[in-house]
């Protein structure tokens, strides 16, 4: 049975160990959302990945990938403004791209319920920072929900719905990486129908907040969030846990952390767990404030819940201890493990950890020096052979402006081509701010998905001011970072249709850009060599923007067809009487499939990691590397 | 409490992006399941799976709560590849069981003379100043016995049920595997597990 199989099967009471982005694309069903609207971002990837999968098999039902998460936060919100539960799905870094619609959103409010979940990353597995998006929820005024696991991930889903349309109010459904990315069994629910249509009822004096009905908007929202205050405090997901000498106020992955600590080191808390943490149970906590002399605060990233004790203890003039991130006890930075709440709760009771870390770091300390194992464009890759080519077109003297996607790993030597970065679509815009402060040559590369997500602005914007760049739109026909969605340039819906894709080369034309070509970057090295210094030579020239389109699919769709359809290419080979151990392919291209046999002083290639793009061929100055006839 | 929490069993599987460290880590999760534990299981996904160090955790238990192994709480530690069986050699608790395949991938800064790979018996002998119990395989030579490079996981997920520090019977394995990939890598996969545990139990 496949994965979509698993998730679409009505059979409730089941247990199914499913990761929580799976739980949450299960509680679609369970929750009758009708439609779903997101661009894809990893921690939050597998929930589209998912409903994709799903959707063709799904009567009343939309899901679309959207063209990024401004777009998808106006497609879901419109949904359920029209009366049809909707959901959009972004990372922490993808709600930044939604801030403007999120905000009207908020004071509009919606007739069904709608969800916007938002995929936190604590210690920035894949993320450029450490958004804290629950200050969202506190900016935008928008009720949060915040499970701990994927199990409370797909309950709270359910009472987001339900409290949302209580309200009328989007509800924020806030997940970390840990919550995303954890497996753990979860019981299947009903699948109730979904309804099949709805009309849109106009109400322009409330969906249209020009000023003088945001004026009256606002007002309102501030109404809803008492409500909100008043479920806060009486719902199920603020819950008081055991009991002991001092009180723990925790939220989301945490939680489990202060469990299993409490448990190892054999101490006795009482704990207020908090699901929903905006707004925050200001009763609940005023209790646990008044019945004991200390309170830890054990929560990731910013001092949140800490604030909000802290501001409580003093309103209701409690004398409390309350022990957080403001004394030290515990990082604002990066991801929490049972060890750092060990560690915290033994520094507070003076107590000795349960397990002798001074000792692990002691060994740890001789341990030998190992080689480091970052990650990297994949062996195959048609990125690496295009940028060794603009750093050889360039002699690695030229600015290079990058982007969000799997190319932004060329950071690493020694392809070097990544020198400044801020967010999606920054790599056109951040080369116009160089090109026009400096006389160096800016060569800018972004990837097809982010290209359509956020490219088009700053390409209008360096056409019409005549902004002399080049940029290089790696287009390997998928947005491969997050794991290989469709975008409008591949030619496929989210609801698994075929439908023309938008052409890259003629969208720039239609932008203004004069100087558009396409090249593959496996033809031939020497000619995009050329190409590179052509497209540099014509921007001197016309002092305008240039674009190039390296095209050719991602190497893993590339070995995925070729698995399917059990082509079997001859390899390559070193020729070792050839070789003469000048070692360019290793330290020029670092082919992750190449290696230096030690034996021989020459360069080897591993068979079973070679994915046949050839590109080592071109490098090898003496012609040493072949592939078998 | 406290005793519930000993009785959890915590598996940290280290290894490259790519070299199946997840399915492995969700197919023991599975089998667990199926025995009726409660289980848990952290991945990573995304920009750290490209061809970088990837580490997986699967917790069994009552206890397991939350996904993460802290330093000094793994009962297992699988390693595709020494150096990253090395690189999470913190993790183990005290005489832990250690199980690692001896193929190397070679990092691209090896390959660049950037860094050094470090030889097989140093590697042995800084697993040991945490634990004696070591078992060594080749994984890699296994699954190409078995059919197909890629089955490397399987051979450990074998390896693994050989040890008997987990609830789980190699036919639960054998039967999660066969459901999860069914089809034409049946017969290779089934034959991974099979050399996997064989090895570990001889």
């Amino acid at each position: 049975m496949t994965k979509v199989d698993t998730l679409l099967e009505d059979t409730p009471g089941k247990e199914v160990l499913l990761l929580a982005n799976e739980a949450i694309a299960r509680g679609v069903l369970e929750s009758a959302v009708r439609l779903v609207a997101l661009y894809p971002g990893t921690p939050s990837s597998e929930i589209g990945n998912n409903l994709a999968r799903m959707a063709p098999h799904l009567e009343n039902f939309y899901f679309e990938f959207s063209s990024n998460e401004k777009v998808a936060m106006e497609v879901a919100g419109a949904a359920a403004i029209s009366g049809a539960r909707s959901m959009m799905v972004c990372k922490g870094p993808g709600l930044n791209v939604a801030a403007d619609p999120f905000f009207s959103l908020a004071y509009v409010g919606v007739r069904a319920g709608m969800v916007i979940v938002v995929a936190d990353d604590p210690s920035m597995w894949s993320s450029q920072n450490e958004n804290d998006s629950r200050y969202y929820a506190l900016m935008g005024n928008m009720p949060m929900l915040e499970p701990a696991d994927p199990i409370e991930a797909k309950e709270m889903l359910h009472k987001a719905y339900e409290y949302s349309e209580r309200l009328e109010l989007p509800f924020l459904l806030r997940t970390t990486t840990r919550v995303n990315h954890t497996r753990a069994p979860i019981i299947y629910d009903d699948i109730p129908a979904r309804p099949e249509t709805v009309s849109f009822e106009k109400d322009p004096f409330r969906f249209v907040p020009v000023p003088a009905v945001a004026r009256k908007r606002h007002p309102w929202l501030l109404e809803q969030i008492e409500k909100a205050r008043e479920i806060s405090n009486s719902s199920e997901l603020n819950f008081f846990e055991s009991s002991g000498d001092f009180g723990i106020i925790t939220s989301g992955v945490s939680y489990n952390y202060v469990l299993e600590a409490l448990s190892t080191m054999e101490i006795d808390a009482e704990i207020l767990k908090i699901g929903m943490s905006h707004p925050v149970p200001d009763e609940k906590i005023k209790e646990l404030l008044g019945r004991h002399e200390r309170i830890v605060i054990v929560e990731e990233l910013q001092p949140f819940l800490e604030t909000h004790a802290r501001r409580i203890a003093q309103l209701q003039e409690i004398n409390v201890t309350i022990l957080g991130k403001e004394q030290d006890y515990f990082p604002e930075v990066y991801e929490y493990t049972p060890k750092i709440v060990m560690n915290a709760f033994s520094k507070m009771m003076n107590r000795e950890s349960p397990v002798d870390w001074e000792d692990i770091e002691d060994t740890k300390k001789e341990l030998p020096e190992l080689p480091p194992r970052p990650p990297l464009l994949c062996p195959g890759c048609p990125h690496r052979a295009t940028y060794y080519a603009i750093r050889t077109a360039t002699r690695g003297k030229a600015i290079y402006p990058s982007d969000i996607g799997c190319y932004t790993l060329s950071i690493s030597p020694p392809l070097e081509t990544a020198d400044i970065l801020f967010d999606m679509g920054s790599s056109v815009t951040t080369a116009c701010g160089i090109a026009r402060v400096t006389d160096q040559d800016v060569v800018a590369s972004i990837g097809d998905s982010t290209f359509f997500a956020s490219g088009l602005p700053g390409i209008a914007n360096a056409v019409y001011n005549q902004h002399p760049i080049a940029l290089v739109v790696l287009d390997n026909r998928t947005t491969a970072m997050t794991g290989h969605q469709p975008h409008p340039g591949t030619g496929l819906t989210g609801m698994g249709e075929q439908v023309p894709g938008l052409d890259i080369e003629k969208v720039c034309e239609g932008l203004g850009v004069r100087y558009v070509k396409t090249v593959n970057p496996f033809d031939s090295m020497a000619d995009l060599v050329a190409d590179i210094r052509q497209m540099l030579d014509w921007i001197r020239e016309n002092q305008a923007p240039a674009v190039m389109i390296s095209k050719a699919p991602c190497a893993l769709l590339t070995a995925a067809e070729r698995r399917r359809k059990e082509e079997r290419p001859s390899p390559y080979y070193v020729d070792e009487e050839t070789c003469t151990g000048c070692k360019r392919c290793l330290n020029r291209l670092s082919c992750p499939a190449m290696y230096l046999d030690t034996e021989t002083g020459k360069a080897a290639i591993d068979k079973d990691l070679c994915n046949f793009c050839g590109t080592c061929v071109d490098v090898c100055p003496v012609g040493a590397i072949m592939q078998e006839e | 409490m406290s005793s519930n929490n000993r009785n959890t069993i915590n598996i940290v599987i280290s290894g490259v992006g790519g070299q199946g460290v997840l399915t492995l880590a969700e197919l023991l999760a599975k089998a667990a399941l199926n025995e009726s534990y409660n289980v848990r299981v952290g991945e990573i996904h995304g920009m750290a799976q490209r061809g970088g160090h990837v580490v997986c955790t699967v917790r069994i238990g009552p206890m397991a709560k939350g996904p993460i192994v802290d330093e000094g709480f793994a009962d297992i530690l699988v390693g595709f590849e020494p150096v990253e069986t090395l690189r999470e050699i913190s993790r183990i608790k005290k005489d832990g069981h250690v199980l690692m395949s001896s193929h190397i991938q070679y990092p691209v800064a090896v390959s660049m003379g950037k860094a050094e790979y470090p030889s097989i018996d140093e590697i042995t002998s800084n697993i040991e100043k945490l634990t004696s119990n070591i078992t060594e395989l080749d994984a890699m030579n296994l699954a190409k016995e078995a059919g197909s490079s890629r089955a490397m996981n399987m051979v450990l997920f074998g390896a693994i049920v050989a040890t008997d520090l987990l609830p789980i019977t190699k036919e639960t394995a054998i039967d999660v595997v066969k459901k999860k990939f069914p089809g034409k890598f049946e017969e290779i996969n089934v034959k991974a597990i099979e050399l996997g545990f064989s090895k570990v139990v001889n």
